[in-house]
Formats: C-alpha cells, structure tokens, sequence
C-alpha cells in the first residue's frame, strides 16, 4: 500500500516537526529570562457587592501600559454577572464594565499581570491634538469634593500667588504649600475645602485640596488613582495628582512628595477618579486589593527594546486587545476539525460545510443567548418571507439579494430589541455570517421543497449540534490562550486532518443505514 | 424475520463481514483514485453525457432543444408550439432537481407528470431559474435541455407509480459490478429518488431478474403503494443494457461510475445521466456488499480489461454472495 505509506509519512513528519517546534519554543522561553532589574507583578481584585436590581453596573478600572509598566496578561471571574459594553471614557482609562443578571449577590474577580521596569519599555508619543477646550473645562470644574469656587480655596491661592504668575509657576508653590503646610492625619477631613481650613487631611483630601487649588489658579487638574508596585506592603489603591502643563500632564503625588515625575512602580488605573471600582444600583460593596511580585519565571513577553526577527513568531508580543481575536481565529482549525469528525466518522449532514463552524465563531464574540435569538429570529423569518417571495418568481440573485436585505434587519432590529428590553444587557453587535444566513435560509427552502421538510429539519438539526460543538470548542480560552503561545501546534491538527482523511471506516450513522445488510441472506 | 427488524444499528465487524462499502471508503479508495476530476464534467454536465453516449451509439432521449440564455426563455412559447410531450431539465441537475415532466397539454397549459398544472408562464420562470444555476452543482450558471419524453414500458405497470422507474449499474473498471432498480412511489412522488421514498431492488447480473428490495434504507419484499412483489420481475433487454453501460463507461474514462437508464416502451434502455459518485444504497436493495465485488475486480491486471472478461467477471460477480 503505496498511499498508506506516504500518509504514515506525512503524519510523522508533522507530528514530530509539531513536537520539534513546541520544544524548541519552550526551550526559548526558558532563555527569556528577565532582565536584570525588570519584574512581574500581579494586581488583583476582589469584589462582591448585592445588586439592587438587574442590570445593576459594575465597573472595574484596568491597570494602565506605563513606558515602565505593561499589563501583558489579565483575567477576569465573575458570577451572576455579565459583561456589557461601555462608553470609552474621556480621560482614556480602560475598564470592564459587568451587569448583574438578577438581583443579589455577585462577585467578581479580576487579575492583571504586570511586566516592570527601570528602563522604558516604549516611548509614548506626544498627543499631536491639543485638548480641547471642553475637556480643558472639565478639569477646571468645581466638584462636590474639589470646590474650587469655595471661599476657603480662594483664601490659600489669594496668600500663594504673586501678580503676573503662570500656573505653570504657580502648581509647583502650591504643591510646596500642600505638601509641608498640610500636615496629613488619617482621621482628618476628606474634601478640599476643609481640608485647606482644617490645615490637616488624609491622602485623598490632601490631594483633592492641591488639585482644588491647581484648578481655581486656571491649570487644569486632575485626580488618579492606582498602584504603587514598589510599595506593596500597602496594597490598597493610592490617589495622585495629574496637572496639565503646556502639553502633558504632570504627575505630582502628596504622599510621598513626588512632583513632575513618579517613580516607575506607579501604575495608574483611573483618570479622573479615586475609585479602582465602581457600583450603580447595588450596595454592600466590598473590595480587596492584592499586589504581590510574581516569581520571574518565563514570561509571555519580551522587551521590544531588542526585539529580533524572530519576535514575529511570538504572537503574545502583540497588544492585549488583540489577543482574544488571534486565540479565536486560531481555534477555528480545531473547529474545521469538529465538522470533519462529525463528517467523516459519525456522518451527521449539514447545510454548507463550514456553516456551522462560522456561526458558531459569530457566537463566541457575542453572547451566545443573543447569538441563538437572532439566529433563529433570522432563520424563521428569511423562511417565511422565502416562502412569500417564491410567489414573485424572481430570478436567483435578486431573490438572494432581497433575502439579504431582509435578514440584514432583521440581525440589526433583534439586536436593538433585546437591548430596548434589557433582556440580555450584553448588547453586543451579534455579527452572524449574514451571506451564510442568506444561504441557509435559501437552502433550507429548496430542500424542504425537493426532498421534504422533514430532511430539511435533519440538516438544520444537524448544522445546529456542530455549531453548537464547534462553540465549545471555540469558548475554549484554556486552549486558546495556549495556541497563542505555541500557534506551532496546528502541526497535530494537521496531521489528525490528514488522518481523518484517509479514515475509510464506516460512519457512525452507516452502522444505522446498513442495518438491514446483516440479515442473513434470502 | 421479525426479530432483524427490530434491530437498530449493525455492528461495523458485521457490516465488514457483509463487504459493505462505507462512503469515506468509497470515497477515499474508488472515487477519488479511479476518477479524474478534470473528468467530472463530462458527467456533471448532462448535455456533455449525451454527446458522449451519442459518439458510441448508446441511445439516449431525443433532444428537442437546449436553453443556454434568458433571451432564448422568452421565446419559449413560440418554439414549445403544438408539443405535447417533453421533459424540461437542468443539465447540471442533481439527485434529480429541477426536473418537470410534461405530460399534456390543457389549453396554453401544461399538465405534469405529477398532475399539476404549469402556466406557459411558470415553465418560462422554471427555465430561467435552471439558467441562475438553482439545481446546479455548485450554484453555477447552468443550461436547459428540453427532452423526448420516455413512455414507460409496461413490464413495470404493476410496480412503478406515477413514473418511470430507472436502472442503475455501477461499473468498476467497466466491469459492471452492481445493478439496482428504482421504482417511483407515491411518497416520491413520481421520482425514481431513493431519498424522496423510491422503493429499489437489485438485479441480477447476468439474467436480469429482480431480487432483494429496499425503501428509506429499510429491507422491503413489496411495493408500498400497490403491495405487489418487487422481485422476481424480469428486465426488457438486459444484455443491451448491459453492453450499452460497459460502451459509456469506456467513453467516459471514469474508472467508478454509476449509469443510469430508463426503459422506454419502444427503443428499450436508454441513458438518461451518469454519476462519478454513485450512492449506496444499491447495497441495501441487493443486500449485498460491493466491497468484495471491487476488489475482485481490483485484482485484475493493470490496464484495459478486455470485453470478454469483462462479461465473464460480471457473470462471477454477480452470484457472489
């Protein structure tokens, strides 16, 4: 057997090049050792609070990439929660918004690991677009809490300022003046005005007084929260000042007494705010904050500083947010690898090949609840006004293009509907394959008419339990995160593909068919 | 009898020890090893077959006319004009898709085989529909071919309903290995389709006679509809049947074929189509396994297999158990 021969081959050369490339990969990272002075650190969070209603939000911040700090892997946990989408915030910070499903108790976790160190890792641009003028109005706002237009605010800036100052000269005297006038008592007030009047005031109303008084001498100021990694001893979020200079914002933290420039353990997690987390609609907030240094075992990084060549074989250099979208693509094989097992060894028939796989990938970046709705939405209603459409006669193309037209609303008022209703806060754009939609639906029409609705039904069915597989197979993050580490391993998944086509068994589903063909002969 | 009735699946070392070709081997080891698939249009392609089936002498229907463009639908009135009779068909149509039998005319109207009426405009939307490539392989832009309709012969009168029946043989090397024939039930309505509910038998290789029986996969002995045998029956002109296979594989090139013939009440067997990958279901209507059948066949020397060989290995074949 010539062609058995060549397949054995074949399925050895891949299998071993896959274990050859996997080893060699581990063995490379085990030489990425971190630099010397560089460090990985894990922040992590730990919330419950009870949901007074469904739909009560959750917010959590999500540590900032500093030129010395970048988040390279994050996990999120969480129950009785899911996660919806969120408005980016004007100050740039990134977050995970969660919505309750029902009221009661929930609790979520969150973990971020991050990569320190002394030297710059990248170097951030210069913003080239001025701020503008509404956002240089909100850092000059008064607060409830920042009351610049306080009686008491203006008394220390009338003592501070000299005729004919910038603020640019002003922001470090009032720093000075906060810094040794303002004696800091854990126990004293926590807002600005009585702060500057009571002399005496803990971190956050220390810092609120400075960027009360930054604000009311016209520079634009700000609150940020985040975490010390240098100072883990505390690892409850710390609260610094951010000033706007001529074309950057400055740093100046009361606590320690850092001004224009924070060591590089400073990791910030929210502009504009003293809160890591935030909480509508539930109350009994409780929240735990950890930081601790992570053993400096091999990382999934390396500095772009010396990046070689070879760096575009390490997928996990690229940005976070791209990491989610590379791990599902390189989990579709193994879903090609699902329909070709439900093919070829149990024999369950679909409508198109690899229909289900892409609805299930549709799936994977919406909620799957959403996901099923729509679809099924769509299928039903492109089913009927196919059944209507067949009374007009038009030819193939057009009639495709209409039922294109139709099941593209339908995809886009669902989504609207579910999110009218709240019924699924995740209102994320259900992106079903909408062509593959189309030719499901037209598919479905002509078997139904050519060979029965009951075999149409049976290929629905069937499409339906692959997809459903494949979604499995695609949900799987473990797996995902791994391929992205090692995309090498797709050499295994060649070679099973290799096998499974040349599996010349029977199908699981011929064992039903034939069984008549074991009666003894007539 | 009533006790393999009940049973639901057969084991895989059973269906082996009954020769049982699956599809992954069909497909792995026949198909896709004996068949060229630059060759594939030849059968795929109706109109193609004809040519073919023409160049060697082996009958096939009439061909009235053949519908390539929209523009040609639209006269399809004026050139349909007084017939009567005529079979309308998708040339890259399979497992029978798209295909209407006309059988009379009611005024402008046409009757069908399955008793409905079709306006002039209908069959005009029908055409254009084959055209867009609806029945194709594929989705591809297709063309019509409008055919002599065959007259059934009567040998079948008493098991075939609402139709023709057809005769398949799959040929291996152009040796004929198997034969089975499907005849139209009422829940096929009127379509010699095994999946539409057809009822098949085998036939006999070397005499033509029917044997075994099978409808929706299951073992059946009588027709569903008229409860008459299905075996026994004798069919008209076997060994031209026989011949005229063994002539379109050879033209063909196909090393595993199905051939697919009807029985008309004059001209006797002739081709309506051929099939690079014939079903399996004509194992459960012979109730027999292909799989020893190919690869006796299989162990002939390399090279063409002369006719009388060929003849006589289907004689072998065909009492193979």
């Amino acid at each position: 057997m010539n062609a058995r021969k060549a397949i054995f081959w074949v399925v050895g050369t891949l299998v071993a090049l896959g274990l050859a490339c996997v080893g060699a990969r581990v063995h490379l990272r085990r030489q990425m050792a971190l630099v010397p002075g560089d460090s990985l650190w894990r922040i992590s969070y730990t919330v419950e609070f009870q949901a007074r209603k469904a739909g009560a939000r959750l917010r959590l911040g999500i540590p900032a990439d500093t030129p010395h700090a970048r988040v390279f892997r994050e996990r999120l946990f969480h129950s009785g929660l899911i996660p919806a989408r969120s408005r980016p915030s004007r100050a740039g910070n990134r977050q995970t918004d969660l919505v309750a499903i029902r009221p009661g108790a929930c609790s979520a976790s969150a973990r971020f690991d991050v990569h320190l160190s002394p030297r710059p890792l990248w170097r951030p641009s210069i913003p080239s677009t001025p701020i503008s003028a509404e956002d240089r109005a909100a850092w000059l706002r008064s607060t409830k809490s920042i009351q610049v237009e306080d009686g008491r605010v203006a008394a220390v800036l009338g003592i501070l300022r000299r005729e004919g100052w910038r603020p640019a000269e002003l922001v470090p005297r009032l720093f000075d003046y906060c810094q040794s006038e303002i004696a800091l008592d854990v126990e004293g007030p926590h807002d600005a005005a009585a702060v500057l009047e009571a002399k005496r005031g803990d971190a956050l109303g220390r810092t609120r007084a400075f960027v009360a008084l930054c604000r009311a001498a016209k520079a634009p100021a700000r609150l940020v929260v985040g975490f010390d990694l240098g100072n883990h001893a505390r690892s409850e979020p710390r609260v610094w000042a951010e000033v706007l200079t001529d074309h950057a914002w400055e740093p100046y933290d009361l606590v320690d007494g850092h001004a224009r420039q924070l060591p590089h353990t400073f990791v910030p997690v929210w502009r504009n705010g003293d809160e890591v987390v935030r909480l509508w609609d539930g109350s009994g907030l409780r929240t735990d904050f950890a930081v601790f240094r992570l053993p400096p075992s091999p990382g999934m990084f390396r500095s772009e500083v010396r990046a070689s060549p070879l760096e575009i074989l390490n997928l996990t250099r690229l940005p976070l947010e791209m990491h989610r979208v590379l791990a599902v693509i390189l989990l579709l094989p193994l879903g090609a690898l699902v329909t070709a097992v439900f093919r070829a060894v149990i024999g369950v028939r679909t409508f198109g090949t690899f229909t289900p796989a892409l609805v299930a990938l549709s799936f994977v970046y919406s909620d799957w609840r959403a996901g099923v709705f729509v679809f099924v939405l769509a299928i039903g209603l492109g089913l009927l006004s196919r059944a209507g459409l067949e009374r007009l006669k038009l030819l193939m193309v057009p009639r495709l293009g209409f039922l294109l037209t139709l099941i593209v609303w339908c995809v886009v008022f669902s989504v609207s509907l579910l999110d009218y209703f709240q019924l699924i806060p995740s209102t994320q754009a259900v992106l079903l394959p909408l062509v593959i939609l189309t030719m499901t639906v037209e598919r479905f029409h002509v078997t139904s008419e050519e060979d029965g609705l009951r075999f149409a039904v049976q290929l629905l069915a069937g499409t339906m339990l692959v997809a459903a597989c494949c979604y499995a197979v695609l949900r799987w993050d473990a797996v995902g995160d791994l391929l992205l580490v090692f995309p090498e391993s797709h050499l295994f998944t060649l070679a099973a593909m290799v096998l499974l086509g040349r599996y010349t068994g029977y199908r699981l589903t011929e064992l039903w068919r034939f069984r008549d063909m074991v009666k003894p002969v007539v | 009898m009533g006790r393999w009735n009940w049973r639901f699946w057969a084991g895989p070392a059973e269906l082996r020890k009954r020769g049982v070709l699956g599809i992954n081997r069909r497909n792995a080891d026949f198909v896709l090893r004996a068949n060229r698939r630059a060759l594939y249009p030849r059968v795929d392609d109706k109109l193609l077959t004809k040519q073919i089936s023409e160049t060697r002498g082996v009958p096939v229907p009439a061909t009235y006319g053949v519908f390539e463009r929209y523009g040609d639908v639209r006269r399809f009135d004026e050139w349909v004009g007084e017939r009567r009779e005529f079979v309308i068909k998708p040339a890259k149509g399979s497992e029978g898709r798209g295909i209407v039998v006309i059988v009379g005319r009611a005024g402008a109207d046409f009757l069908t085989a399955s008793g409905e009426r079709l306006t002039v405009a209908e069959a005009r939307y029908h055409l254009a529909a084959i055209l867009s490539g609806l029945y194709s392989l594929g989705g591809q832009p297709d063309s019509a071919i409008v055919e002599q309709r065959i007259q059934r012969h009567p040998a079948f009168d008493s098991v075939a309903v609402g139709g023709t029946p057809d005769v398949r043989v799959v040929l291996y090397r152009c040796v004929p290995v198997m034969a089975m024939i499907r005849l139209p039930t009422k829940a096929s309505r009127g379509r010699a389709n095994l999946h539409q509910g057809a009822v098949a038998a085998g036939v006999h290789l070397v005499t033509g006679k029917t044997s075994g029986g099978v409808c929706k996969n299951r073992a059946v002995a009588a027709h569903p509809d008229t409860g008459l045998p299905i075996a026994g029956l004798e069919i008209p002109g076997w060994d031209n049947l026989l011949n005229a296979a063994m002539e379109l594989a050879e033209a063909l090139e196909l090393g595993y074929v199905g051939v697919d013939f009807v029985l008309d009440a004059k001209a006797g067997p002739v081709v309506l189509e051929a099939n690079a990958r014939p079903g399996l279901a004509i194992q459960v209507a012979n109730r027999r396994g292909l799989e020893p059948r190919l690869e006796l066949v299989a162990a002939e020397p390399e090279g063409p297999i002369s006719w009388e060989r060929r003849r006589e290995l289907a004689s072998i074949l065909a009492d193979l158990p």
